[in-house]
């Protein structure tokens, strides 16, 4: 109902939180044991009278088969466009308003690695009890009206044929066609992609996919530890125990080393500006190395208005309003991505900024004031990754998704002021290497 | 139905059941340089964040140099007498801060998320920077070269930007509305660092700024500190706000913008009021925020349940309106067209979405919904202090103080079906609307790719 118009000194917040997902223990996350052998998770915090619940599955869009790239969103959009309900169905308008009347809300997407199921309610239980059963049935019991998916089919694919007249669209798809290699997460959907999905595919997706031995539970609120086993106990028994082997995916191969005439694509496109997108692969999260290029990307291209990509391409010359560099680190895999978007015709100079800063930071690493500095903030703004359920979620979420120990939040400051500047040198030296950086322009340079 | 009707009991009763209260949660002290401070104290966790709202945005500039309010806010961070260029960032973030600043039509506001200790610090360098700024002609040339490429990036090349600024340009003729937040390019191109200085000069004034803290903090310990770091501060007269009253629109106005886009695209906007804040019980603007809920609360809304799901006409759709602002307000109603249809049939569908409203009015399970998600997101908003902040910041900017925030809450819940059908028969009517469309326009391929000859790497 909000709308107020808003033009800010720089869109930083979002890009930094990218790499950081980690926090300490003021909570502590508490392991719950299921009937069925698997855990489920807690944070109790009474602060509010309202509890969330994210399911998390290993049905990310990775697994979509070569041909039906877009099957696992397509899977997510249909748990919330109607399901079975005690002995009938509720359609997907019945769905909503069920869902809207307990003022609550439950949304599900699919991003690579996995598939995420969120809902919010308030925990006193004539709300809470009939939206966790609305939230049993939309993750087990979607209908997948024929119908309805010829619809939604259909916004997919005016929504990529929109997304391929946006440059920012073009060239996130063709940095990550590039950056995965023969990973799938290098494909995207396409119109044909999508046409080849049918009813039937969903429903094996589902069958196949959303299963005890692919999903954790994760809760954060209002509740206390029995009451969190209850509800995970539902969540999971809803769901068949196990199912077909899933086949091995593609090993997530390293950027290979280019030659020199090849590292850099330009896709001309009609814009007033240039999108410039370079990177490669680097860590999953899980990786020894987290923490000191957490630490040496705050100075390189992460740290908001004070990072070394924003004082090059920014402050001294002027290049662009949104200059950043981030690593994003999955269960199993991971990559680095430095950006900026300027007027066409300086589009190679601020490549070459670009460039040759990320060059100069791998080569020699943060100064020592630079490193104090990095440390400073992380460590100093440490309770600001903590305060509020969502981002207490969110934390959790990342943990037991990349299997991070449980005291992850405990020890998180103490890893970030073990980091030395030659571990950031190192970690930089050991993960990037410019010979393998690729760097796509999407605009109308001269 | 009868869980509908428990469900919204159980929420009154949370609500109502005064855990939660702005009115004595919420302190308001002003200054003898007349700064006002309104602190919010939330101590759930031990974060605090700190703002300064100056009443001052894009509605005050005038002709010729649109743009400047946001220019300046940019310019805020190039130092002052004490502070280098640059220094300003490199402290907040030195004590783990995270700070942005922002400008609307209305007001231009600037904050720092912090560790509950760490207060102090940033207030003294905000405060500075309310009377002390102080940035090179060639510091300025750099970062309004930096502000054009944020016009690039948010306007120029994205069509629903543009739509959106042809739509408040052909809906305003008088009213300062009319003019993009961030400014024309050609203003932009034209802006000299002394016209950032005026504009600096005439507003940034304790008189003319609310400080807004919320967190985990003592009010009386906040207002200790206000007054050792702003308190100083000298007072200013403030140049006249002239009124720029919109006239009577007096006829339909369209207008079709050609983009590079895949799908047509529809904006239709009337002219509507908003809350007077010295009328604070009047009905048509809570008949008005209600009936933007009916049209797109939640996925059933009657836009969404109608156009997209039911008719196929849009792919999506969406309906806008506050409540309060210091300008003039607008209804929106916006849908992008599905494959193969037009934006006269989108049109169609969404004045007969309204008609149907208007004849047989909404039901009694639409408001109860509706009212359940206002009563409920009471409760999730207090799980982030900065919005909490937003919301004190933004409404005090409009004129309407936080402690009529629950006064409007419960108004809205009063609002009935034949107060919406009223609304609509006096406001939707042609002679106040605006409608602009977007034709799509190939992206034209300049050339084939060069480098890797457009193969992939396997």
């Amino acid at each position: 109902m909000h709308r107020i118009h808003i033009f800010c000194k720089g869109l930083v917040s979002s890009i930094a939180m990218l790499l950081a997902a980690q926090a300490y223990a003021v909570l502590p996350i508490q392991e719950i044991s299921l009937s069925n052998g698997t855990k489920a998770y807690l944070i109790q915090t009474n602060a509010l009278p309202m509890i969330d619940i994210e399911i998390s599955i290993d049905a990310g869009s990775r697994y979509d088969p070569k041909n039906q790239s877009g099957l696992a969103a397509l899977t997510a959009a249909m748990l919330t466009r109607g399901i079975s309900w005690q002995g009938s169905t509720l359609n997907e308008a019945q769905q909503a308003d069920a869902i809207a009347e307990l003022g609550a809300s439950i949304s599900a997407s699919a991003s690579g690695e996995r598939t995420i199921v969120r809902a919010r309610s308030l925990s006193k239980p004539e709300l809470f009890n009939p939206l966790l059963q609305l939230l049993v049935a939309s993750v087990s019991k979607p209908i997948f009206d024929q119908s309805i998916l010829m619809r939604e089919k259909q916004r997919v694919s005016s929504a990529i044929q929109e997304g391929d007249t946006k440059p920012e669209v073009v060239l996130q798809k063709r940095f990550r066609q590039i950056v995965f290699g023969n990973y799938p997460l290098a494909r995207s959907p396409s119109i044909e992609s999508i046409a080849a999905i049918q009813e039937g595919d969903l429903k094996r997706f589902h069958q196949d996919f959303y299963r005890q031995d692919r999903v954790i539970v994760n809760l954060v609120g209002n509740i206390d530890h029995a009451g969190a086993k209850q509800i995970a106990e539902q969540i999971i028994g809803a769901l068949p125990a196990k199912g077909p082997t899933i086949p091995v995916l593609p090993p997530f191969e390293r950027s290979p080393i280019e030659p020199e005439s090849q590292r850099v694509i330009r896709i001309p496109f009609q814009t007033q500006q240039t999108h410039i997108a370079m990177g490669m692969t680097a860590i999953p999260r899980d990786n020894p190395d987290y923490f000191p290029l957490l630490v040496g990307n705050y100075v390189l291209g992460g740290g908001g208005f004070v990072s070394r990509l924003v004082g090059e391409v920014r402050d001294k010359r002027g290049f662009a309003y949104s200059v950043f560099s981030y690593f994003q680190p999955g269960r199993d895999t991971g990559t680095f991505e430095a950006g900026l978007q300027t007027r066409n015709d300086q589009a190679d100079q601020a490549l070459k900024v670009l460039q040759e800063t990320v060059a100069r930071f791998i080569e020699d690493g943060p100064s020592e004031a630079e490193l104090a500095a990095a440390k400073a903030n992380l460590i100093n703004g440490y309770p600001l990754r903590l305060d509020s359920n969502r981002k207490l979620l969110d934390n959790l979420s990342a943990i037991t998704w990349n299997q991070l120990p449980l005291n992850t939040l405990d020890i998180w400051t103490q890893h970030v002021a073990a980091v030395k500047k030659d571990d950031v040198r190192n970690a930089f030296k050991r993960h990037l290497d410019m010979r393998r950086m690729i760097s796509v322009l999407v605009g109308s340079a001269p | 139905m009868a869980r509908a009707l428990n469900a919204l009991a159980a929420l009154c009763l949370l609500v109502s059941g005064n855990a939660f209260s702005a009115q004595t949660d919420t302190h308001e002290y002003q200054l003898k340089n007349g700064l006002r401070l309104i602190v919010r104290e939330d101590h759930r966790a031990p974060t605090v964040v700190h703002m300064v709202w100056y009443r001052a945005g894009s509605m005050d500039e005038v002709n010729g140099k649109t743009g400047v309010a946001h220019v300046l806010e940019h310019m805020m961070f190039k130092g002052t007498k004490k502070v280098k260029s640059g220094e300003f960032s490199r402290m907040v973030a030195a004590v783990g801060g995270r700070e942005n600043a922002f400008t609307a039509r209305d007001f231009t506001g600037y904050f720092q998320q912090i560790e509950k200790s760490k207060l102090e610090e940033v207030m003294r360098l905000e405060a500075d920077r309310m009377a002390n700024v102080q940035f090179s002609d060639e510091e300025f040339g750099r970062e309004l070269q930096v502000v054009m490429e944020e016009r690039r990036l948010r306007t120029e090349d994205n069509p629903t930007s543009l739509m959106r600024e042809l739509l408040m340009a052909t809906a305003f003729i008088s009213s300062p509305y009319r003019h993009p937040i961030i400014g024309w390019m050609s203003d932009l191109q034209n802006m000299k660092p002394a016209d950032a200085r005026q504009w600096y000069r005439d507003w940034y004034a304790p008189n003319n700024a609310v400080v807004v803290v919320a967190g985990d903090v003592n009010p009386l310990a906040v207002k200790a500190l206000v007054e050792k770091y702003y308190g100083p501060i000298q007072a200013k007269k403030l140049p006249e706000r002239k009124p720029q009253v919109e006239p009577e629109q007096k006829g339909e106005k369209r207008a079709v913008l050609k983009a590079p886009a895949e799908s047509p695209q529809i904006m239709m906007a009337w002219k509507v009021p908003k809350l007077d804040p010295n009328k604070m019980d009047e009905v048509d603007p809570y008949a008005l925020l209600v009936l933007s809920a009916v049209l797109s609360g939640h996925d059933n809304s009657r836009l969404n349940r109608e156009l997209v799901r039911n008719q196929r006409l849009a792919n999506s759709a969406g309906a806008s309106y506050e409540l309060t602002s210091r300008g003039p307000e607008l209804f929106e109603i916006g849908a992008t067209a599905a494959k193969g249809q037009t934006v006269q049939n989108l049109e169609k569908g969404i004045l007969q979405t309204l008609q149907d409203i208007a004849n047989q009015g909404v039901t009694e399970a639409e408001l109860k919904r509706i009212k359940a998600q206002l009563l409920a997101s009471q409760i999730y908003k207090r799980d982030s202090i900065f919005a909490q902040a937003m919301e004190i910041g933004s409404s005090e900017m409009a004129g309407v103080s936080w402690r009529d925030l629950d006064r409007m809450i419960e108004r809205i819940q009063l609002i009935q079906s034949n107060q919406i059908q009223q609304a609509i028969k006096t406001y939707f009517i042609n002679d106040g609307l605006t409608i602009v469309t977007l034709d799509p326009q190939p992206r034209s391929m300049l050339a084939k790719p060069r480098g890797m000859s457009g193969s992939l790497r396997h």
